[in-house]
């Protein structure tokens, strides 16, 4: 038996994936339907992933969530470092400026961009309302890792 | 049929993960656990799989990143780590998947199915033999859910699988909620399909939990696991044995009394099968 022809074989699950993951009509000979609920199902897969590790995110966005996620995954790959960290970042950074974000998502948002951070020093302010007015200040230190602190600190309760 | 040239006995067996640590820890009668290799560091292990080898439970690597179905052949790097968890867990065997994860670079983040053609066969008989080159155990595979099938098959799943195992020597890591999906969802006879794969070649059983949505069957390991795979772990038994039989779960952990519950209703599905092999 002659070798097989791994390019073509290569090509052909290229094409497959594509469709997939872009949500696009499968190649000749595929049936839709099918491929549209596998592709669904990579695609929510995904977005379960990254709901997890951004719980304030996916609160906000509430049931808008799986939907606004289907769509930015159908548009972008999912990054190649940092995971489901770096994906939803990548997600928080292609929501319309009237998206809801509450506080927790804000912060949220800061501390996976400092945790994210590679190299060098990254430090952030961040006023926050609730439940009370302070200074959030997130920084990520070489050989330290991602902190953060508020200024005032929390109010002890007396007696 | 016998598994006596089997040189391993799993027992009941439940899949790793960080949020099952406590209940597999109070679980009582398990033989292994499964640990995805991917999870595993290049140094430590976790913690409570430390512990469950301490405790004389086997642990058996579960990788899913190989791509053993893809059109490359299996990147050394990935096939040095799962060799290297395999020494540090003592491994029985290590376990892999029939599907391709990746293609021209990209992540699928799950496992595709690979086209049930001779030509399919023979790639993935080459990169098997390349994984089974690098590992320092016996390696099993594992057929997957397919929501989509690619055109053009030349034979069914049933026979794609047998072809394969039979040329690469490899062991079969029968996932019934696989079987369950495939047959549901593309409209065959699961228990006919069953009685089809290569079962003297077993090295151990998956059952995984689901739901059906619309109509079809979704793989989920996120629900309970459903009546008609239980009853096919009762008609596996009925047909043959198989060293180990293993728990699935990985998302929307359940209690643990529901989780202990999910393991009694597999045992007994075992040994009520195993009963009519008997009397059979």
């Amino acid at each position: 038996m002659s070798a097989p022809d791994r390019e073509a074989y290569a090509a052909r699950q290229a094409q497959l994936l594509d469709a997939l993951l872009r949500g696009d009509e499968p190649p000749a000979g595929f049936d839709a339907a099918q491929a549209g609920a596998a592709g669904h199902s990579l695609r929510r897969k995904r977005a379960r992933a990254a709901a997890h590790v951004w719980p304030a995110l996916a609160l906000d966005l509430g049931d808008t969530f799986d939907a606004r996620f289907d769509a930015f995954a159908r548009a972008v790959d999912a990054p190649s470092a940092g995971g489901p960290l770096a994906d939803g970042l990548a997600f928080a950074g292609s929501l319309p400026p009237d998206a809801p974000r509450s506080d927790d998502a804000r912060v949220e948002l800061l501390l996976a961009r400092a945790s994210l951070r590679r190299r060098g020093v990254f430090v952030r302010p961040l006023w926050l309302r609730r439940p009370r007015r302070r200074l959030l200040l997130v920084a990520r230190l070489p050989a330290v890792g991602a902190l953060h602190g508020s200024f005032p600190g929390a109010r002890r309760r007396r007696g | 049929m016998s598994t006596t040239h089997m040189p391993w006995q799993l027992g009941p067996g439940a899949a790793w993960r960080p949020q099952l640590d406590g209940a597999i820890a109070r679980a009582g009668g398990l033989g292994f656990i499964e640990v995805i290799a991917e999870a595993v560091g290049a140094q430590n292990l976790p913690a409570g799989v430390a512990a469950a080898m301490q405790r004389g439970l086997q642990v058996v690597p579960h990788g899913v990143s190989l791509s053993l179905g893809g059109a490359e052949r299996p990147d050394r790097a990935r096939l040095a780590h799962l060799a290297s968890v395999a020494e540090r867990v003592r491994a029985p065997l290590v376990s892999e998947h029939i599907a391709f994860v990746r293609a021209d670079g990209r992540e699928a983040g799950h496992l595709l199915p690979v086209p049930r053609t001779r030509e399919a066969l023979a790639i993935l008989s080459e990169n098997v033999a390349i994984a089974q080159d690098a590992l320092p155990v016996p390696l099993a595979l594992e057929h997957v859910a397919a929501l989509v099938q690619w055109p053009g098959a030349e034979m069914d799943e049933a026979t794609f699988v047998c072809e394969l195992i039979e040329r690469t020597g490899a062991r079969l890591l029968l996932d019934l909620s696989n079987l369950y999906a495939n047959a549901h969802n593309h409209g065959y006879d699961a228990l006919e399909s069953l009685e089809r794969f290569p079962l003297e070649r077993i090295a151990y059983v998956h059952v995984g939990g689901g739901r059906f949505h619309d109509g079809v069957y979704h793989d989920t390991h996120a629900d309970p696991v459903v009546p008609g795979v239980l009853h096919l772990v009762e008609e596996l038994f009925s047909l043959a044995d198989a060293p180990g039989v293993l728990l699935e779960r990985d998302d929307d952990f359940p209690p643990e009394a529901e989780f202990a519950a999910e393991l009694r209703a597999i045992g007994d599905a075992v040994r009520h099968g195993r009963e009519h092999r008997v009397r059979a």
